[in-house]
């Protein structure tokens, strides 16, 4: 299937700071994609590079089968974007300054944008400037879906949006995804993302450590085990098991995580005197947050 | 935009998102920023004209107590002569008031092109549309210089207006015109300093101002202080030499005072042109 978006190989730095580290993946057109990763991962550096905001120290930036910046203008006119800290002129209307982005679009339907905004429900002749956080964001959404663009690219989209008008957001991309447009959008949330992305990509310190679709991210979700001896706790047998890691001992109380099948752990615990036993899975969150914070590092980045 | 066709995802033209939606300036960035400029614009513009006028119409009196001596030290400045009405203009008005005010002007207005949007993020989100950044700037300089075009229409309006009553008739109507052209000149220069320093480094709006600004009160001072301190030579490198040494009052327009404020002002938008193309925008 063709790409939406195609990085190799991406490395951007800001002088001596690291943006991004050899970013390499693939967006299919017509998936939605969720970019995940903690504060200064580098998602919307990746998202300025992909709109030739800022340029790549090195590596390859393709955008609908362009290259970022040499076919710029093409991209732009076939891309919605929004910003993450989205700003406009505070002196203009809403519906005026959406009027005039349409403008440089060569024009969208006006009941389009009245259409989103009653949706919305923004006040298109409010002033920019008189407008709440969460208000002047639905403007931002507004211009990025407006012109039905092939794909969408969203840096933190539902930032400052209330449960509702996040739910209008969802319905949005569920309508653009089946008619055949390609989200991208970033967020730090797992569960945000879950329930429209089809594949999370999952960023930290500017490296992928983590792409799959979240049913499978949710397949590699581990177990965590604790066993109550009789006796002192046998750690180095336990510890010598496949799939048992961080495994910690205290007193007769042996507990660790257990990323295979547990069969060769019962089969083991069945040679002791077992006085507790107890299992834990981890949810996408925790899950999540091991990627966050740096423990499940076998990123399946081919995909 | 009146260039960029429209997306294929657009539907048919015609439906076109316009003054239903309060957009009757959406047509280009042109005319989007003149609008929204439109307030600070017309105060630029009347305030040039109304000291341009007040300070013209003081000229009766002025001449008529046959003036104390100037000090030495104004000499520089266009003050020496208050005794004509082309040397009394070229002192208050031409020599102090609009030629600082169009300097303030351009470096305001320039400080808007790029820098403001930039610091606030708006630029972003412009450059991701189907706009060049070429294009986005050069429109954002047309729209300065179509104010400073104002502004100097406006002082030309309000010499015109007292010109009989302040018996400045001594002075032609082309004389005027030269002088106010300059100044329309004098401001599309700051404000391509302005426009050019923001394009090439990124800097916040109040620093963009702030040196821009400091550069043209430097080069006023060099220009006024020169003489006295036996550099004549120096004013040459000031912008105000160009704007006013030759007298246009008095002598008309002088192509080669023209030529070389239009081409310094080229040079800095095509060299803030060239590096913004170059450069990470900031955020
Ligand atoms: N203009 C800049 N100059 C210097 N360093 C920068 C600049 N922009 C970003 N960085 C650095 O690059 C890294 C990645 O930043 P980026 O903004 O891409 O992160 P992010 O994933 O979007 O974070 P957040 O979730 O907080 O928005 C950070 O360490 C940041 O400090
Ligand atoms: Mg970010």
């Amino acid at each position: 299937m063709a790409a939406a978006i195609e990085l190799i190989d991406l490395t951007k730095m800001y002088g001596a700071r690291r943006g991004l580290a050899g970013l390499s993946m693939t967006v299919r057109v017509g998936e939605v994609f969720g970019f995940l990763g903690p504060n200064g991962a580098g998602k919307t550096t990746t998202i300025r590079l992909l709109l030739d905001l800022i340029r790549p120290t090195s590596g390859t930036v393709r955008v609908l089968g362009r290259a970022a910046r040499r076919d710029a203008i093409e991209v732009h006119r076939r891309v919605g974007y929004l910003p993450g800290d989205f700003a406009v002129d505070g002196r203009q209307r809403a519906g005026e300054c959406l009027a005039f982005l349409a403008a440089l679009r060569g024009g969208v339907p006006a009941d389009r944008i009245r259409e989103l905004a009653d949706r919305f429900d923004l006040d298109l002749r409010a002033r920019i400037k008189s407008l709440s956080k969460g208000n002047r964001q639905k403007v931002g959404l507004v211009q990025a879906f407006m012109h039905d663009p092939e794909l969408l690219i969203l840096d933190e989209p539902t930032s400052g949006l209330d449960p509702l008008v996040q739910q209008t957001f969802l319905d949005l991309v569920g309508e653009a995804k089946r008619a055949g447009r390609t989200v991208f959008m970033s967020s730090h949330i797992m569960s945000e993302v879950e329930a429209v992305a089809d594949r999370v990509a999952i960023v930290r310190d500017g490296r992928l450590v983590a792409l799959d679709t979240v049913a499978d991210l949710r397949d590699r979700s581990f177990l965590r085990v604790a066993i109550g001896f009789a006796g002192p706790a046998p750690a180095a047998e336990f510890a010598a098991l496949p799939g048992v890691t961080d495994l910690a001992v205290d007193g007769s109380t042996m507990s660790f995580r257990l990323d295979s099948s547990p069969d060769s752990v019962v089969k083991a615990a069945a040679r002791h005197t077992v006085t507790s036993l107890r299992t834990e899975t981890q949810d996408l969150e925790d899950l999540f947050h091991t990627f966050y914070t740096g423990g499940g590092d076998t990123a399946a980045a081919d995909r | 935009m009146t260039t960029s066709t429209p997306s294929p995802a657009t539907t048919a033209p015609g439906r076109v998102a316009g003054g239903s939606l309060g957009g009757a300036f959406n047509g280009s960035v042109f005319t989007r920023t003149l609008w929204d400029n439109r307030r600070s614009l017309l105060v630029w513009a009347v305030a040039a004209g109304l000291l341009a006028l007040v300070y013209a119409s003081f000229y009766p009196q002025v001449s008529a107590d046959s003036m104390a001596n100037v000090p030495e030290a104004m000499r520089g400045f266009g003050f020496e002569d208050t005794s004509t009405a082309a040397g009394y203009l070229r002192g208050a008005v031409f020599g102090l008031l609009v030629p600082l005010l169009v300097t303030f002007y351009g470096a305001a207005t320039g400080a808007r092109t790029i820098s403001t949007d930039e610091e606030s993020g708006y630029l972003d989100l412009l450059l991701a549309h189907p706009i060049s950044r070429t294009r986005l700037l050069l429109h954002r300089y047309a729209a300065l210089a179509a104010g400073a075009i104002l502004i100097a229409a406006a002082v030309f309006a309000a010499m015109l207006a007292v010109r009989n009553s302040a018996d400045l008739d001594s002075i032609a109507v082309s004389g005027f015109a030269a002088q106010t052209l300059n100044v329309a000149l004098l401001g599309l220069l700051f404000g391509a300093v302005a426009t050019g320093i923001g394009a090439a480094f990124g800097r916040s709006r109040g620093a963009v101002f702030g040196s821009t600004a400091g550069l043209g009160v430097l080069a006023y001072a060099l220009h006024g202080l020169a003489p006295q301190i036996g550099a004549e030579w120096l004013r040459y490198l000031t912008p105000y030499h160009y704007y006013i040494d030759h007298q246009p009052l008095i002598n008309g327009v002088n192509g080669g005072d023209i030529a070389v404020l239009a081409s310094c002002a080229t040079v800095a938008v095509a060299a803030g042109v060239w590096r913004l193309n170059q450069r990470d925008l900031r955020r």
